[in-house]
């Protein structure tokens, strides 16, 4: 080692080499960790602009799952406190160190989009003026933060039915919400209901009651799962409502009627331990 | 009598068995040094989470918190134990004169510098091991209890049928203790071995135990800022070649610790991908490699 | 047996001022320098007791970690038993025991010998057999469990010495071995030097108790400023030529007055000392200590 190249020399030069042979390997596999969601994004320029430092530390230190969960149980504090400015603003700090989790998008549109309209409504104090600009603030900033949410996570069931919530309960708008659901089946990991779900709104969005009917007039006949009683009643109502004739009315009346019947039905094959069939 | 006359046998260049005797000495130093109260801490902190006040969460995100929690503490505490461990061994070897008695026998500098690697890499391997499964533990005993509770609930709802039942229950499962989340635990596992021997490179030339630490969490620190420094100060700093150029260097210099964050994806239920686990585990072997070629470079002429 | 333990040709060795070895990089930027051992030459032949002395900074504890392959010679060369200082088989035939040793205080005395004893390549029946024999030669075998952390000085330097030669080795090499050790256990590892001795181990010591190498060396070199300045057998080196002494046990007064009248009539010849000879307050506190021991037996 006492040649004529000096041992801190060559140390570096190793680093450099493993350096430039490593980069690109890294690159690539940071690339293919982002696409699979394994490792979380970088948060864009203004995100790093909003965030704190404790946020920054926790980027840094490799700890942004503890950090951003610390941001969320801040959130629940806020929400206690009914300060909605700030509870939007830890979850939004949360979503930048995560924007792949789908619970930070979820309670930011639930807690801006139905929580905080829901507390303007017991504001008695507020004039009425103000209660309306501050609801149509609070709901319309609840939808686009889950449009921000399904950026990121675009295969999200859960992002849209919370934003369907908000359509349905603070905005009361049934289309929203049928959109909503309609959106949410187009997806690889529709729950069943979500097909229900759409129908049932639909049936409420006005000019759409025919598809609607339509829509759950086939999920009536796909089987006898299907046959629950709000699904049953839509239809029913539907069938009224748009003229259907007679002969094309599904066989079902009332479901209440069919809860009747099966509770006889029940009692009348009561069996005792030991098989013993009750004859009443 | 003595038989030095006749002694002069060949020496491998690496003994092995020389090689763990450091080893398991390392592990003893450190078990009996009482590093290991740190996973009593953890235990506490774990059980912990179970009594948050999750009131406003669903019973997945309830599940998906604790995880999260418990993994990202688990990882902490990992790579916080590789530096402080690491940081205790050579320095304080030196220190108290120990290393003299051990280069005084027939024991090469790299055996002791891979002895004392790999007894902290097994000690981090046990902690992480035992740390993992007072997690699955902890995350099956709630996982039980909110399935139970969830299913009540679902029942109960006339709307709801079975299979929508099995829907949501699979939901709370997919955040329940699965195996896949074993791959978190070796994420931190080969982030805690590329600190570990960072550590070891730094206490090479470092004077104290405590300048040891706080350089290795200088780095590590570093090591994480990989990304933003490609994203604002290579890509985005137009025109400032001193910036562009620091930044290349540092990147060049220091190990991209972000890439080991995998663990986060797969807490927070990411698919796994095998080829790209396997591409961590060449990549940590690599730093390993590296990292220990300079420190026996640096340790092999050290004087003491 | 031809070849000697330790040949220590023309050393020098030099270094950056500030902290020696503590900075790789500094080498050659600073432009200061310390000689620390200046041509050196000295050899210790197989089985003899080698005492170097001088004060402390005279290069002693240099010289021993370049023997030992801790430190690279600037210049000159080490070799023990023919090999290369630097070469790791040359410390096969090593065996070294630093000064205040701090072995690792979590393990016990036998953990420490099977510790240091598998490093040699010992292995099974033959390193427990071993570690019994050490204990029991170093008088530790009431606290082979004892954990090193609540061993005294006395009894670390007495482990120190055992792990020093578990592999047998042909050469110990001992830093200021009784350093901070109270008289008995002072004495204990003055014997146990000894008793290496009788066994043919070479053994290479460093001190600057001149007592102490006195009673137990066959060579000394004196060192100072990282010279060499006088070397030599200790008897050489000790006695004064001119000079003649006997003690004579129950002699009357008479005859103490006619050996005086006697040295008078000789011209040239003069009595410079004369009286009962003392003992050293070292042999009156062993004879005490020795006594209450047996007291208390």
């Amino acid at each position: 080692m006492n040649g004529t190249f000096p041992k801190w020399l060559k140390i570096v030069l190793i680093f450099f080499v493993f350096g430039l042979v490593r980069s690109p390997f890294e690159s690539s596999l940071r690339k293919q960790m982002q696409e699979t969601r394994m490792l979380l994004p970088t948060p864009g320029h203004s995100a790093m602009a909003q965030m704190g430092q404790s946020a920054l530390m926790g980027l840094l230190g490799g700890v942004r799952t503890l950090v951003a969960t610390g941001y969320l149980f801040d959130s629940y504090r806020h929400f206690d406190n009914d300060d909605w400015d700030a509870n939007r603003k830890s979850l939004l700090l949360a979503t930048y160190l995560e924007p792949t989790v789908e619970s930070h998008w979820v309670d930011l549109v639930w807690h801006r989009g139905i929580n905080a309209p829901a507390w303007l409504e017991t504001r008695s104090t507020l004039p009425e003026i103000e209660k309306r600009i501050l609801y149509h603030e609070y709901t319309r900033d609840a939808i686009e933060l889950g449009e921000a949410g399904l950026k990121n996570l675009p295969d999200s069931v859960e992002i849209r039915k919370q934003m369907s919530e908000v359509y349905k309960e603070k905005i009361k708008d049934p289309c929203g919400t049928a959109r909503m659901y309609k959106e949410i089946l187009e997806l690889k990991n529709a729950p069943m209901y979500a097909s229900r779900f759409y129908g049932y709104y639909l049936a409420d969005c006005p000019g759409r009651e025919r598809d609607a009917y339509e829509h759950l007039v086939n999920l009536y006949w796909e089987g006898k799962q299907n046959h629950l009683p709000t699904l049953l009643k839509k239809i029913l109502t539907l069938q009224e409502e748009l003229d259907i004739p007679m002969p094309l009315w599904i066989p079902e009346k009332d479901p209440d009627a069919r809860k009747a019947v099966n509770r006889r039905f029940e009692k009348r094959n009561r069996i005792l331990p030991g098989g013993i069939r009750l004859p009443w | 009598m003595t038989t030095f006359t006749e002694t002069k046998v060949k020496i491998p260049v690496l003994s092995l068995s020389r090689v763990w005797t450091i080893a398991a000495g390392t592990m003893t130093q450190l078990v009996r040094m009482k590093t290991f109260y740190f996973l009593l801490i953890f235990a506490v902190l774990v059980a912990g989470v179970g009594y948050l006040d999750f009131r406003l969460a669903t019973a997945a995100s309830q599940l998906e918190t604790i995880k999260k929690i418990s993994f990202g503490t688990m990882d902490l505490f990992a790579w916080l134990y590789a530096i402080v461990a690491t940081a205790l061994l050579i320095p304080r070897d030196l220190e108290d004169r120990t290393l003299y008695t051990i280069l005084s026998k027939p024991v090469r500098r790299v055996e002791y510098l891979v002895g004392k690697l790999l007894g902290v890499l097994i000690l981090i391997g046990l902690s992480l091991g035992l740390m993992f499964c007072l997690c699955m533990v902890m995350l099956a005993i709630k996982h039980g209890d909110l399935v139970s509770s969830e299913l009540i609930k679902l029942s109960s709802d006339p709307n709801i049928t079975q299979v929508e039942i099995e829907e949501q229950i699979a939901l709370i499962n997919e955040q329940g203790p699965r195996k896949e989340l074993g791959v978190a635990a070796l994420a931190s596992f080969l982030k805690s071995s590329v600190v570990a021997a960072m550590t070891i490179l730094i206490s090479t030339f470092a004077s104290s135990s405590l300048f040891t630490i706080i350089t290795s969490i200088f780095f590590f620190l570093i090591g994480h800022a990989h990304g933003m420094m490609t994203d604002y100060w290579l890509h985005k700093t137009e025109g400032n070649l001193v910036i562009r150029l620091a930044t290349k260097v540092m990147k060049l210099l220091i190990p991209d610790f972000q890439l080991y964050s995998f663990s986060e994806g797969v807490v927070t239920g990411a698919t796994i991908v095998p080829a790209v686990v396997w591409s961590m585990g060449f990549l940590t072997a690599g730093y390993l490699f590296i990292f220990l070629l300079i420190s026996l470079m640096i340790f092999m002429y050290k004087e003491f | 047996m031809s070849k000697p333990a330790v040949e220590v040709k023309n050393l020098t060795k030099v270094f950056n001022t500030g902290n020696p070895g503590a900075n790789v990089f500094k080498k050659g930027i600073t432009g200061s320098y310390v000689v620390a051992v200046d041509n050196l030459s000295f050899k210790v032949e197989a089985g003899e007791v080698y005492g170097l002395i001088g004060p402390n900074g005279s290069g002693k504890s240099t010289t021993m970690k370049v023997v030992l392959g801790l430190m690279a010679p600037t210049d000159g060369s080490a070799k023990v038993f023919g090999l290369d200082a630097g070469d790791v088989r040359a410390r096969n035939d090593i065996g070294y025991l630093p000064e205040n040793p701090y072995f690792y205080r979590h393990l016990s005395g036998e953990e420490t010998l099977k510790f240091y004893g598998k490093l040699c390549g010992l292995k099974g029946k033959v390193l427990k057999d071993r570690i019994d024999e050490l204990l029991d030669m170093v008088d530790l075998e009431g606290a082979r469990t004892r954990r090193l952390a609540g061993y005294s000085k006395g009894m670390l330097q007495r482990i120190g010495l055992a792990q020093a030669i578990i592999q047998r080795p042909g050469l110990v090499i001992l830093d200021e071995p009784t350093a901070g050790v109270d008289p008995v256990g002072s004495r204990q590892i003055r014997d146990l030097i000894l008793q290496l001795k009788e066994e043919g181990i070479s053994v290479f010591l460093c001190s600057h108790l001149l007592e102490q190498v006195q009673e137990v060396c066959d060579n000394v070199g004196i060192i100072f400023k990282g010279r060499m300045r006088r070397e030599g057998p200790l008897e050489e080196l000790v006695s004064i030529e001119n000079r003649y002494s006997f003690v004579l046990e129950n002699a009357s007064p008479k005859l103490i007055k006619e050996i005086e009248t006697l040295v008078e009539k000789e011209k040239g010849v003069t009595i410079t000392e004369k009286g009962n000879p003392r003992t050293t307050l070292e042999r009156l506190f062993l004879k005490i200590a020795g006594s209450k021991d047996q007291d208390e037996v």
